[in-house]
């Protein structure tokens, strides 16, 4: 807390709180509202259809049934849903950590003292991030792995290699659907980090560097600490999203009818063919808000959360 | 944190409101009344085709079709909301049975009289549209896979007649990069070919599963020497693009292929499906149909609108133009009476085909057979899993998820 | 001291080359889309595969104008990108600012909350969204879009540009307003001026993500007229059917031009931009 506002604070009375109080909720009403809206409201209605039995058969007449889709529910996490979140795990930490290191490392880059380019760089590096997702993704799987026709495969060839199936096997196809990611989600994370590196005092590095810190040093002791808070916000996000993740992994091995072979599940790849499919709204219903609540328990689990202001 | 439980309540009472208010009656206008909503997610030339007709044969009635993305699934979401629902789609029968299940289908015979329908409609079209003893589908076209080969590589006198010469050819022929015959090997549509053939199903007309039957599993397990012989990546792009570019002398495919073939200037062949040497049945595989399906709020309050689009898309120039456009058959008897549809190859291969096709099944069931059936295939044909279990696994799965639709 | 020069220009010029080389990697999927635009053939897949197609045609280009009404989505797509950053800046930056200068009841705990939202798997969103926007029928409708786009990126522009505010130090405001400036004075004369660089990259992430955003597009809207720019390239995406991959592609190129111009344009502004930096306290 800043020490204006204890000041403020102690001098207000009571009733100018109030008031102050009553602003602050005027002054972010529409933004609060719209999220209200757009946002929980869906979770709302998700938790009560999770209590009802909507489904194909009674899909304008369901009723209340209280928690029978949470007990149908805990069924599907059975060992397939455990490998799974453990997979999940996984693939966030991979993830996290690779784009975290690359768009901090490529980031300095940009912000090397005298780069001229520095705008052509940045607009380039975002392009992944100029088109929709979907597009990306079937570029990626048509365009590079694909095992009769992929450019990955046609350089394996003209190098005397025999052809890949790259997304055929478990650890392959995580590699791979790794590496989109990376190039969907570094754009952001790059955007972030730069933003952030700019706004560390120079001065700090000056002092540093008479004291004979390296690289490394100045690193860990002096830009890490100082650009955390301020990209914490969009980390936590994006670790969301990273343990989200659908699009990536569903359209480029498991999409009907374009299955390759490999058995990557994420939770929601998993609850998707496992509970999803079944058109059953209410039951689908009650996995998302365990789902929900696995995710918000986990982020508890490893103290997750962003930090306000250094 | 008293602020927030009245903000949560606040929205909590919002939504009862929002939601209360959700029904209510509507009257429509003359205009409202006299204009149709038609969803479709047809190639362009064949909603043209489509729209034309309409045009000339209902010109006092609007008809407007709309391309719709996801289709199937926007359905779903908008059910019978006269406010965002068309009044009728277009589209395969196999998803009659969810929307129906749902209740937002009108029985079509609500709207034209059985008898007209039994006596214009080739006879197993009609089949596929009923759904528990209604039909909900005026069947327009129906399409089908068909074995197709590239003359340049496989002259007529080569083309298998049973399905032991068509693994001799793959042997012979599959070397270099070039192969055989290839198809989507690893998708329930064009698997059930094979699984039909050995007097297997995906799921009976009964809605049972039929995953673990010994005719499947015996299938599968025939299969799986032709799979060994094909290429690794079973989706559609790889396999056409090695057709069409002549990589592969012949594979399974829908009409669209035959045309896309040929205006690249392929000098293509259709053959009758190879005979199981086993079974003495033809690979058989899944028919389609296409047509309108009536949503009940436009059956119940544009009746008149919706059966002159009806009885319109009932004449036979209707079928006759998109046959020409599409290839596909026509689904009412008197369009093969017309010459250029008599003499198209493709249409009259499908229309001899459906002798021995299996409709797809449309019960609301399938939406979860298609899943684990690739799932199963996959496992099989790809990961070189034991044919018999995961059979045994895929019949266990599907009917726990089906359990679980209720 | 010369030397201290070429070292420098040595690091450079190493600097430059990784850079480049990231781009080039960046570029692979990208320059395959571009070739299989300029191609003749209609394939996104073929065996003889090379970037320098031997027939360069720019017909797929043509086709993309003339054959689908993509002005018409290009206007769509604008119009709701515009309305939708206005939208978004209008209610956030209050918002923002209020959470960044404000300790009030319940801040603390809709703060933490906000982030946690984002831990809803929202794949079953979508049927939700529809029961609230039909029975105000706002289903098929741009401001039906434009309320959900705002509400979706409102908890992004609300945590971003605070945290920028948390930077900007406080005395200058108390300065003003000891000579009377009104709240609504002080964001509009001193602060949004000092904020201008998260203000702009506020702006172009929502704007990116209206610009890309198909599934609410196609969901809610109806009709080809009605289209955005991704949705429009959704409908446009080749199946097995039909379609053409080569127009998809040029599509898909020529629908992140105008994000990259924008981007290019806005570097400037975005200067020191995100969440944090120029002002030092």
């Amino acid at each position: 807390m800043k020490k204006s506002d204890i000041k403020s604070d102690i001098k207000s009375t009571k009733k100018k709180k109030g008031a102050g109080t009553a602003a602050a909720y005027l002054w972010s009403a529409p933004s609060l509202l719209l999220i209200c809206l757009i946002v929980v409201f869906p979770i709302f209605y998700t938790g009560y259809i999770s209590l009802t039995n909507m489904n194909v058969y009674h899909w304008f007449t369901y009723d209340l049934i209280g928690l029978d889709n949470y007990k149908e529910a805990l069924l599907v996490f059975d060992s397939g849903f455990l490998s799974a979140l453990f997979l999940t795990v996984v693939w966030t930490a991979v993830n996290m950590l690779l784009q975290l290191v690359a768009a901090y490392l490529l980031a300095s880059l940009l912000n090397t003292k005298g780069l001229k380019l520095r705008n052509c760089y940045r607009t380039l590096l975002i392009f992944p991030w100029a088109m929709p997702g979907y597009v990306s993704i079937l570029l990626w799987k048509t365009g590079m792995f694909n095992s009769q026709f992929g450019l990955l495969n046609q350089w394996m060839e003209k190098m005397g290699f025999s052809p890949v199936k790259w997304l055929a096997d478990d650890m392959s196809a995580f590699i791979c659907c790794t590496i989109v990611n990376l190039w969907l989600a570094l754009p952001f994370m790059i955007t972030i980090i730069d933003g952030a590196l700019q706004s560390v005092d120079r001065s700090y590095y000056e002092s540093a560097l008479l004291d004979g810190a390296d690289w490394m040093q100045r690193t860990w002791y002096i830009t890490i600490p100082a650009i955390r808070p301020i990209i914490a916000p969009s980390v936590v996000i994006t670790i969301f999203t990273t343990f989200k993740q659908f699009d990536v992994i569903y359209l480029l091995t498991q999409q009907a009818g374009a299955k390759t072979g490999a058995h990557i599940h994420t939770i929601l790849t998993y609850a998707y063919e496992n509970a999803f499919i079944t058109n059953n709204y209410g039951y689908s219903s009650a996995v998302s808000m365990i789902i929900f609540v696995i995710l918000i328990v986990f982020s508890y689990g490893i103290n997750m959360k962003p930090k306000e202001e250094s | 944190m008293k602020k927030l439980t009245a903000l949560l309540l606040s929205i909590a009472i919002l939504t009862c409101i929002l939601c209360g208010c959700g029904a209510q009656g509507a009257s429509l206008t003359e205009e409202e009344k006299n204009t149709v909503v038609i969803w479709h997610d047809k190639e362009e030339a064949v909603s043209e085709a489509l729209s034309d007709e309409l045009k000339r044969l209902v010109p006092d009635v609007t008809v407007q079709l709309e391309y719709k993305s996801n289709l199937t699934e926007a359905l779903k979401m908008v059910g019978n909301d006269p406010k965002a629902a068309p009044d009728m789609y277009f589209f395969a029968h196999d998803k009659i049975g969810v929307y129906a299940e749902m209740g937002i289908l009108a029985p079509i015979t609500d709207l034209i009289d059985k008898e007209t329908l039994t006596a214009s409609c080739v006879d197993m079209t009609l089949d596929a549209a009923a759904y528990k003893g209604e039909l909900y589908q005026l069947p327009v076209y129906f399409e089908t896979l068909l074995f197709l080969y590239n003359r340049l590589y496989m002259p007529d006198e080569k083309v298998p007649g049973t399905t032991e010469e068509l693994y001799a050819y793959m042997e012979e022929k599959t070397r270099g990069g070039h192969y055989g015959f290839v198809e989507q090997h690893s998708t329930a549509y064009y698997s059930a070919g094979w699984i039909h053939g050995f007097g297997g199903c995906i799921m009976d007309e009964n809605g049972n599963v039929g995953l673990s039957s010994p005719e499947t599993v015996r299938a599968l397990e025939y299969h799986k020497k032709f799979v060994g012989l094909m290429p690794g990546e079973s989706e559609y792009a790889t396999v056409n693009t090695l057709f069409q570019e002549g990589k592969a002398h012949a594979t399974i495919g829908g009409p669209w292929l035959v045309s896309a073939s040929r205006a690249a200037g392929m000098d293509l062949g259709i053959a009758p499906m190879p005979v199981i040497d086993e079974t003495q049945i033809p690979i058989s595989p899944y028919m389609g149909v296409q047509g309108v399906q009536v949503l009940k709020f436009a059956a119940e309050n544009k009746t008149e609108a919706v059966k002159k689009v009806l009885y319109a898309l009932m004449q036979p120039e209707v079928g006759i133009s998109l046959a020409r456009v599409s290839g596909c058959a026509p689904a009412v008897e008197a369009c093969y009476e017309n010459d250029e549809v008599a003499s198209d190859d493709v249409v009259m291969a499908m229309r001899e085909m459906a002798e021995n096709t299996i409709p797809m099944p449309n019960r609301p069931e399938m939406d979860v057979m298609w899943t684990v059936a690739a799932d199963m295939l996959v496992n099989i044909n790809m990961s070189g899993q034991d044919v018999k279990e995961s059979c045994a696994a895929a019949q266990k799965n599907a009917e726990e998820l089906i359990k679980k639709m209720q | 001291m010369k030397h201290r020069k070429r070292k420098q220009q040595v690091k450079l010029a190493v600097v430059n080359l990784v850079l480049m080389l990231v781009c080039i990697v960046t570029f692979v999927p990208i320059l395959y889309a571009f070739s299989v635009s300029i191609n003749e053939q209609n394939s996104l897949l073929s065996s003889d595969f090379s970037f320098i197609p031997k027939e360069v045609t720019l017909e797929n280009y043509r086709k993309v104008f003339t054959e689908e009404p993509v002005v018409l989505w290009f206007r769509n797509s604008l119009f709701l990108a515009v309305s939708t950053v206005m939208i978004s800046l209008g209610t956030g930056i209050p918002a923002a600012y209020i959470f960044s200068r404000r300790r009030f009841p319940g801040r603390n705990a809709i703060l933490q909350m906000l982030i946690l939202l984002y831990a809803f798997p929202s794949l079953l969103s979508m049927t939700a969204l529809y029961k609230l926007l039909s029975p105000m029928g706002l289903i098929n409708t741009k401001t039906g879009l434009i309320i959900v786009y705002t509400g979706t990126m409102a908890v992004f522009a609300l945590w971003n540009m605070k945290g920028y505010f948390d930077t900007i130090p406080i005395e200058i405001e108390e300065a003003a307003m000891i000579d009377g400036a009104s709240p609504l004075q002080i964001v509009r004369r001193i602060v949004l001026p000092l904020a201008k660089p998260t203000v702009a990259v506020t702006a172009m992430m929502v704007l990116i993500y209206v610009w890309n955003e198909y599934i609410f597009a196609i969901n809610f809207m109806t009709g080809e007229n009605t289209y955005t720019l991704a949705a429009g390239l959704y409908s446009l995406q080749a199946n097995e059917t039909s379609g053409s991959w080569p127009v998809f592609s040029a599509a898909s190129l020529l629908v992140s031009l105008p994000i990259l111009v924008i981007f290019f344009a806005m570097q400037k502004n975005m200067a020191s931009g995100l969440t944090s930096g120029g002002v030092k306290g």
